[in-house]
């Protein structure tokens, strides 16, 4: 399983994403692959699952992967209920 | 003593394996799994290599925008002159940099154990940027120094700054995320500080900026890569428009350099060029920050009970999304006043770069609407335009054209032109 974390540049916000992904998902006794990204590259790259913002998903429609809805990145507990709903 | 000559030239000689290195032996302290060390250290040795490819595309699209402009204005074209340029730079100084953003960091966690200032810097490939610029200057103020004090001297600066920069921003950011728990880590500090600042003076808190409504058609400005080709594209073709027009000599000798292709398409193709450049120098830095910011991460809350995480400038953006874009627009707007008004009285060609522009504009943005409402955002994101403006112009001509001038066009920011003069005044010093 691939998931992807989205953010505008690609650099810092999405990484920090991904290190409370990558916990929540531990947390959770879900082994998976994650990685961050930018959004364009984002939209060409073949994964299951992007997590990223509202505003961002608007512009990643149209992708395979499905996408897992986060607003605040740095918020694990909303992080683990979008991830839960998600990938159960 | 032969083996420690050799580790000194080829590990600690060699950026990449110096960085593959740092990477290995912090996946292997956060006890990742063995195809996750492999995979992890070979990242960021490729990520490190890779900028090197991506800065030599930059340059090149930066070789017509230049003199193109140059043309525009009627200055004489004189060429930046010998440089070192950032692939010749990694090569040399890389290893420095490297382990001076590492030291700095474990400064950084240290004074946050030790002080009341708890935050950890971990915006990593802001960390890179800046030490690479600070180093530039000193190389370029002392010429060639050796490789110890240089990395001494950068780490501590580095460790300083990374924690105290947090601090001088927290008490806006209590204000903009009503709590204590996040803190900014990011180069555009120093405007958000001035935006906040002028939104006080100049504009009025009443009239927030999240009560008026934006139009949706501008969420595609969220996308770093669409905004560089957008904007670059538009001061391209424009440039491009009046160099055809024009049919002096140095148009035609211009106009020559696109062969076959009409001069206008080449040029748009150079805008683009130009953001694909910068996509893979990003793609390069995100390959080794990936891998290294989560070992930092992993060091700093097993050692600093309470360490609050300085992160990067699009955590405020939620807070106030309208002011986000108003901030890019107070921006875009001072940044083509400021190209016109540099380019006709001190004749430097100022590139404005929406990646520094925008997010940095952003992040002032936010910070001007949390005082001056409207006004305020405004106001941040056109003295971020200003700062960026005549800070490059001052950086490229003064502080660093020997060294690394083309990454100052595109990567060096807000913060590392406040600091810069302070950076060569304290390398003249010491060294």
């Amino acid at each position: 399983m691939k998931l992807l974390c989205v953010c505008g540049l690609g650099q810092g916000t999405s990484l920090i994403l991904r290190m409370n992904v990558e916990q929540v998902l531990s947390e959770l006794g879900i082994a998976a692959d994650v990685e961050h990204t930018d959004v364009s590259t984002a939209s060409s790259m073949d994964v299951d699952f992007i997590v990223t913002n509202k505003e961002l998903a608007d512009s990643l429609a149209g992708v395979n992967a499905k996408i897992i809805i986060v607003n605040n990145y740095f918020d694990r507990v909303e992080i683990k209920n979008a991830l839960e709903e998600n990938l159960k | 003593m032969e083996i420690i000559k050799w580790i000194a030239a080829n590990v600690f000689g060699t950026p990449a394996i110096l960085l593959g290195f740092i990477v290995f032996i912090g996946l292997l302290l956060q006890k990742k799994k063995t195809n996750q060390i492999i995979s992890g250290t070979f990242k960021a040795v490729i990520g490190f290599l890779i900028i090197g490819a991506g800065a030599g595309v930059i340059v090149d699209s930066l070789t017509v925008f230049e003199p193109m402009w140059k043309e525009v204005f009627n200055l004489k074209s004189e060429s930046l002159g010998k440089f070192i340029g950032q692939e010749g730079f990694n090569a040399k100084y890389g290893s420095a940099v490297t382990l001076a953003m590492t030291i700095g960091f474990l400064i950084n966690v240290l004074l946050a154990r030790l002080t009341k200032f708890k935050y950890i810097y971990l915006t990593g490939h802001m960390m890179f940027w800046t030490t690479t610029v600070f180093a530039g200057i000193v190389i370029h103020t002392v010429g060639d120094v050796s490789f110890w004090k240089l990395v001494i001297f950068l780490s501590i600066i580095m460790g300083l700054y990374w924690t105290l920069q947090p601090a001088l921003t927290q008490p806006f950011m209590r204000k903009i995320t009503g709590n204590d728990n996040i803190a900014l880590g990011h180069t555009s500090a120093s405007v958000a500080l001035i935006g906040a600042l002028a939104g006080k003076v100049l504009g009025n808190k009443e009239n927030d900026s999240e009560k008026i409504k934006l139009p949706k058609g501008l969420e595609f400005l969220r996308d770093s890569n669409v905004i560089t080709a957008l904007t670059m594209g538009t001061l391209f073709l424009v440039g491009a428009i009046i160099v055809s027009l024009k049919g002096t000599p140095g148009a035609e000798e211009l106009i020559k350099k696109a062969g076959n292709q009409n001069f206008i398409i080449y040029s748009i193709v150079q805008s683009f060029t130009f953001a694909a450049g910068i996509a893979v120098v990003l793609m390069g830095v995100r390959m080794f920050i990936g891998e290294i910011v989560p070992a930092f991460n992993g060091i700093a809350t097993k050692l600093v009970p309470g360490a609050k995480p300085a992160l990067d400038c699009p955590i405020v953006f939620p807070y106030a999304p309208n002011a986000v874009i108003l901030g890019f627009l107070g921006a875009f707007a001072g940044a083509l006043i400021w190209l016109v008004i540099i380019g006709n009285t001190v004749g430097y060609v100022f590139v404005p770069t929406m990646i520094v522009l925008f997010f940095h504009a952003a992040t002032a943005g936010v910070f001007g609407n949390a005082t001056g409402g409207v006004r305020g955002a405004l106001l941040g994101g056109f003295m971020t335009a200003t700062v960026v403006a005549w800070g490059q112009y001052i950086m490229v001509k003064f502080l660093i054209s020997s060294t690394i001038p083309d990454t100052a066009m595109w990567a060096a920011d807000s913060d590392m032109f406040i600091l810069g003069p302070i950076i060569k005044i304290l390398a003249q010093l010491f060294f």
